[in-house]
C-alpha cells in the first residue's frame, strides 16, 4: 500500500521530467528554423504510420536495454562500468566470429547458441580484466573500462581488416552471415527479431539475481557499505570481479542481438553510442533493472522518432542528442527535486532520520 | 607564578546533529606552558582545539586571544593569531620537498628555492631537527615528517602549537626527541597544548591537565599539583567515578570446563610497523566471559579483528576448540560459529540502507540458514526477521524498513541479535552498549549473560569498568597492545585496575 504510493509518486516526477524536457528541447527547434509543432506531429505521425516504423524502436530498444543493464549491474557494486561500448564490441567480435565460422555447417540454432555463449564470454572476459585490475591493483575502473574500450576498437579494426575482413577485401567489413545463423523474426511485417525478447529476459535475470539470490545480496552489500560486506566475509575484490565480468557478460550478450538479429555482419564503426546510452539509460531507471526496461524503450523511440524528425524536417540528426539529452537532464534532476520534497515532508513530520 | 593569559575559551558547546561533543568547556592557555588535554577517544578533546583553529565553529560560546575577543572562522585565520595545530594525520604534500610543503600557501611570484631552502634548513637545526630540507616528504620516516609539520608551524611564527595526539604514530626515541623540542620551545615563552589519551607522557611534559570526558571538563589539575597527581586520580576523571563495584557473578565450576578460545603470543603490527599488538595470550572457556579493560585505543579492536579474521597476525596463533584458525578467512571463521560485535556499528556492523531482514542476512550469506542454491529464502528469512523484532523488542514497524531509519538503540539490537546467532561458539563484543541509552544497555547485558548462560564463550570489551565488573568472570587490563595481567572479577580494587589501565605494573604488595 505504503509501497505503491512511493513508486506511483515516482513515476509521476519521471513522467512530468521527460514531458518538461521534451517541451524544452522542442521550444529550441525554432532556432533551427523548424515549426516545433509540426516537428512534433511529423515525430509522432511517422513513428507510429506503420508496424515496420514502430517495429524499428523495438529494434533500437533490444540492445540499450542490455547495456543498461550493464551499467545497472556494476552500480549496484558502486562501481561505474563505462566501457559498456568495449564489451559490446567484443560482444560482436566473438558473435560474428563463430557465425561465420559455423554458419551453414552446423544447424542454426546451434550456431546462434554457441554464438551467444561466445558473446558473453567475450563481454565478460573484458570485464573482467577491468574488476581484476579494479581488486588487486584498485585501479581506477572509470577510467579503465572507458580506455578498455578504444582498445577493442582499435582489436575490432584489425580483424576487420584481417582475419574477418569481406571475401572481396573491399570494406572494413565481415561477409553476410549465413541466413540460418540470423535470429528469427518474431513479428511479421517488421524486422523486430528474437533480440528483444532475449533482452526481456535478461531483465527479469538480472532482477532476480539482484534481489532473489545470495550472488546478487553479496554485490548489493559491497556497494553500500564495503567495509561492513567485509566485516561479513564477504570479500569486496572478489565482488568487483564477478560484477564486471557480469556486467560485460550483458553488454557482450548485446552484441549478439545486434549481429545476429539485427546487422548480420560486423562492421567498423557502426552503434557507437550504445555505451553512452546505456549509462544515460540506467540513470533514468534509477538503476532499477526492470525498469531499464522503459527506459530504454523512451531512448528507442526518441531515436526512431528524431530520425523521422531529420528527413522530414531541415533539422539535423544530432537533434535526437538534443532530445535525449534534455530528458536526460530534467529526469536527474527530478531525483534531487523529489528528494528534496521528501525530506521537507519528512522534517515537517519533525521524524528524525539519520543519515547514514 | 603569574604567567600571562593568552588564549582564552569561554562556555564552548559543539553540536554535531544529535550528538554534543563540546558541553559548555572553558579554558585557558597561558604563555610558556604546556597543556595535556586528556580525555579518551571521543571525549571532545580534539573538538575543542578544532575549533581554536577555525576548522570547526562552536555553536555557542566566545574565544579571547590576549583579552580580546576573536572569532577564526579558518585556519588561516588562526595562524594570523599565532595559533598552529599539528593533525593527527598530517597534511603534506608527499611529492614535495621538505621546503616546498614548508612554504606553500606562503609565497608569492617567483620562488628562490636555494634561499628559501637555506632558511629552513637554518629553523631546523635551530631545534635540532634532523631534516634535509630539500628531501622529498614521502622518503622521510613518519617521525620526520612530523617534524615537517612543526617546522610549518615555526615558519609562520606560531605562538601556540596544539598537537593531536603526537606520539601515537612515534617510536620512543622519536618521542624522547619531540619532548626535547616541546620543552625547549615552551622556554622561549611559547605554549604548547597537548592532545593525548596516554597518561604517562603527560606527567612528563606537562605544566597544567585539562581532562575531558563526554564533551565536559571533568577535571583540571594545576600547576601546583601536578607533581603530587595520583594516576589513579587521572583515570578516574577520564573514565568517570561510576565505578561502584556491582555484584561479580560467581564463577564456580567455570574451572573444569575445557578452553574454548585459545590465543597464543598474537603480535599485530600497523603498517608503519608500530606494534599494535604485543604478544598477546589468553584463554576463555565455555561459558565463561573475559573482560577487557583499559582506555580506548590501546588495541582493543585490533585484538577483536584479530581473533575475528579481519586483521592478518604478525605471530602467535588463535585456536579455537583446539583447532587453530588463525589462517582461515573472516567468512570461514563465521562458519566456526564466530560472532562479532564492531564497536563501529555504521561502518562495520549494518548496512544502513538495507532492510532489517537484508542486514539479518548479511553474515549469513554464504551459510545455508536461508539461502539455498544460491537463492535466497525470503519468506523463512522475513518470518526469523519478524521473531526477532518480537523477541528483542526493537521498535521497528516490519522488517521491511531500513535499518538507517531506526533509533541507534534499535539498530543495536537487531545487530547483537545477529552476533548471537551466527556466534554459535564464541561471540565478540567490542562495546556493546557505547552510545545507548539505560534501557537499551540494559538489553545488551542480559543478553550477553543469557548467552553465557547457555555455554558460549565471550570476549567483552569495554571502557566502561562498571560493565566489565558487572558482567566478566575474569578481567584482562590491555595497554599498549599489551596484556598488563589477567585477574579473576573481584581480586582487584578499581584503583589497581585504573592503574594498570594507565601502563603501571601493580607492585608486588
Amino acid at each position: 500500500m505504503k509501497k505503491k504510493e512511493i513508486l506511483c509518486d515516482f513515476l509521476l516526477w519521471i513522467l512530468f521530467a521527460i514531458l518538461l524536457g521534451l517541451t524544452i528541447s522542442f521550444s529550441f527547434l525554432p532556432l533551427l528554423s523548424v515549426n516545433p509543432f509540426q516537428a512534433l506531429t511529423v515525430m509522432f505521425s511517422e513513428t507510429f504510420s506503420s508496424t515496420y516504423n514502430m517495429g524499428n524502436i523495438l529494434i533500437k530498444t533490444a540492445p540499450l536495454i542490455l547495456t543498461g543493464l550493464a551499467f545497472t549491474f556494476t552500480y549496484k557494486a558502486n562501481l561505474y562500468n563505462i566501457g559498456a561500448q568495449g564489451q559490446f564490441y567484443s560482444g560482436c567480435i566473438c558473435a560474428s566470429a563463430v557465425s561465420l565460422a559455423l554458419g551453414g555447417k552446423l544447424p542454426g540454432p546451434i550456431v546462434i547458441l554457441l554464438a551467444g555463449m561466445a558473446a558473453i564470454l567475450g563481454g565478460a572476459v573484458v570485464g573482467f580484466i577491468i574488476g581484476f585490475l579494479k581488486a588487486k591493483f584498485n585501479a581506477n575502473e572509470f577510467l579503465i573500462s572507458m580506455m578498455s574500450t578504444y582498445v577493442i576498437q582499435y582489436v575490432m579494426q584489425l580483424l576487420l581488416r584481417t582475419s574477418l575482413q569481406e571475401s572481396k577485401h573491399e570494406y572494413l567489413k565481415t561477409d553476410y552471415l549465413d541466413k540460418s545463423t540470423w535470429l528469427p523474426k518474431i513479428i511479421p511485417g517488421t524486422s523486430v527479431s528474437l533480440g528483444i525478447v532475449i533482452s526481456l529476459l535478461v531483465a527479469v535475470l538480472v532482477w532476480y539475481v539482484l534481489y532473489k539470490t545470495s550472488l546478487g545480496f553479496r554485490i548489493r552489500a559491497t556497494g553500500l557499505n564495503q567495509d561492513a560486506a567485509r566485516m561479513s566475509g564477504i570479500s569486496p575484490q572478489h565482488q568487483y570481479m564477478l560484477a564486471f565480468a557480469i556486467s560485460g557478460a550483458i553488454a557482450g550478450l548485446a552484441g549478439l542481438v545486434e549481429i545476429n538479429g539485427m546487422q548480420h555482419m560486423l562492421l567498423t564503426g557502426f552503434d557507437t553510442q550504445i555505451g553512452s546510452y546505456g549509462i544515460g539509460i540506467a540513470i533514468l531507471a534509477n538503476a532499477h533493472p526492470l525498469a531499464v526496461v522503459p527506459a530504454s524503450l523512451l531512448f528507442g523511440f526518441l531515436q526512431v522518432g528524431g530520425t523521422a524528425l531529420g528527413h522530414s524536417t531541415d533539422a539535423p540528426a544530432s537533434v535526437i542528442d538534443l532530445l535525449q539529452g534534455f530528458v536526460m537532464l530534467f529526469v536527474l534532476m527530478s531525483f534531487y527535486f523529489r528528494r528534496k520534497a521528501e525530506l521537507n515532508k519528512l522534517k515537517k513530520k519533525r521524524i528524525v532520520t539519520e543519515e547514514a | 607564578m603569574g604567567k600571562n593569559i593568552i588564549v582564552e575559551l569561554k562556555h564552548i558547546n559543539k553540536r554535531f546533529a544529535k550528538v554534543l561533543a563540546n558541553d559548555d568547556v572553558s579554558m585557558v592557555i597561558k604563555e610558556g606552558e604546556v597543556v595535556a588535554l586528556l580525555g579518551e577517544n571521543g571525549a571532545g578533546k580534539s573538538t575543542i582545539m578544532k575549533i581554536l583553529y577555525g576548522l570547526y565553529h562552536a555553536t555557542e560560546g566566545e574565544i579571547f586571544i590576549n583579552q580580546k575577543k576573536v572569532e577564526i572562522r579558518s585556519p588561516k585565520e588562526a595562524m594570523a593569531c599565532g595559533i598552529a595545530m599539528i593533525q593527527q594525520h598530517f597534511s603534506l604534500v608527499e611529492a614535495h620537498t621538505v621546503t616546498e610543503n614548508i612554504i606553500l600557501g606562503h609565497c608569492k611570484g617567483k620562488i628562490d628555492f636555494t634561499e628559501k631552502e637555506k632558511e629552513i634548513q637554518a629553523l631546523a637545526d635551530q631545534y635540532h631537527f634532523d631534516v634535509p630540507a630539500g628531501e622529498l616528504v614521502k622518503n622521510l620516516t613518519v617521525g620526520a615528517q612530523q617534524k615537517v609539520e612543526i617546522l610549518k608551524a615555526l615558519y609562520l611564527n606560531a605562538k601556540i602549537i596544539i598537537m593531536d595526539e603526537p606520539t601515537a604514530v612515534l617510536t620512543p626515541q622519536e618521542a624522547d626527541v619531540l619532548m626535547g623540542f616541546v620543552r625547549d620551545y615552551v622556554a622561549k615563552g611559547n605554549s604548547i597544548v597537548f592532545i593525548t589519551h596516554k597518561m604517562k607522557e603527560v606527567l612528563e611534559v606537562s605544566d597544567r591537565i585539562i581532562v575531558l570526558r563526554n564533551g565536559k571538563i571533568s577535571g583540571t589539575i594545576e600547576e601546583g599539583e601536578i607533581r603530587t597527581v595520583k594516576e589513579s586520580e587521572l583515570v578516574n576523571l577520564m573514565i568517570g567515578h561510576d565505578l561502584e563495584i556491582i555484584k561479580a557473578p560467581s564463577m564456580t565450576g567455570t574451572d573444569n570446563r575445557k578452553n574454548r578460545l585459545e590465543v597464543e603470543h598474537v603480535s599485530l603490527r600497523s603498517k608503519d610497523n608500530i606494534p599494535l599488538l604485543d604478544n598477546v595470550s589468553f584463554s576463555i572457556k565455555e561459558g565463561e566471559i573475559l573482560g577487557f579493560a583499559g582506555v580506548s585505543g590501546n588495541g582493543q579492536q585490533e585484538l577483536c579483528e584479530a581473533i575475528y579474521g579481519a586483521r592478518k597476525l604478525h605471530a602467535g596463533k588463535v585456536i579455537l576448540d583446539g583447532e587453530e584458525i588463525s589462517q582461515l578467512a573472516v567468512k570461514e571463521r563465521i562458519e566456526k560459529g564466530i560472532g562479532y560485535l564492531a564497536s563501529d556499528r555504521y561502518r562495520y556492523g549494518m548496512i544502513s540502507g538495507m532492510t532489517l531482514s537484508e542486514n539479518i542476512l548479511l553474515k549469513a550469506s554464504y551459510l545455508k540458514n536461508w539461502v539455498k542454491n544460491g537463492i535466497i529464502k525470503w519468506k523463512e528469512l522475513n518470518n526469523y526477521t519478524e521473531n526477532i523484532i518480537q523477541e528483542y523488542k526493537v521498535k521497528a514497524p516490519d522488517h521491511e524498513v531500513v535499518i538507517g531509519s531506526l533509533s541507534g538503540g534499535n539498530q543495536q539490537k537487531v545487530v547483537v541479535a545477529r552476533e548471537v546467532d551466527r556466534g554459535e561458539k564464541l561471540i565478540i563484543f567490542d562495546q556493546p552498549t557505547r552510545g545507548l541509552d539505560l534501557g537499551a544497555i540494559n538489553y545488551v547485558h542480559k543478553t550477553i549473560m543469557r548467552e553465557k548462560s547457555k555455554g558460549k564463550s565471550i570476549l567483552l570489551v569495554s571502557t566502561e569498568l562498571s560493565e566489565i565488573f558487572a558482567l566478566s568472570d575474569r578481567i584482562a587490563i590491555l595497554y599498549k597492545g599489551k596484556i598488563m595481567g589477567i585477574f579473576q572479577n573481584g581480586e582487584l580494587s578499581t584503583e589497581q585496575i585504573g592503574l594498570l589501565m594507565a601502563g603501571y605494573e601493580l607492585k608486588e604488595a
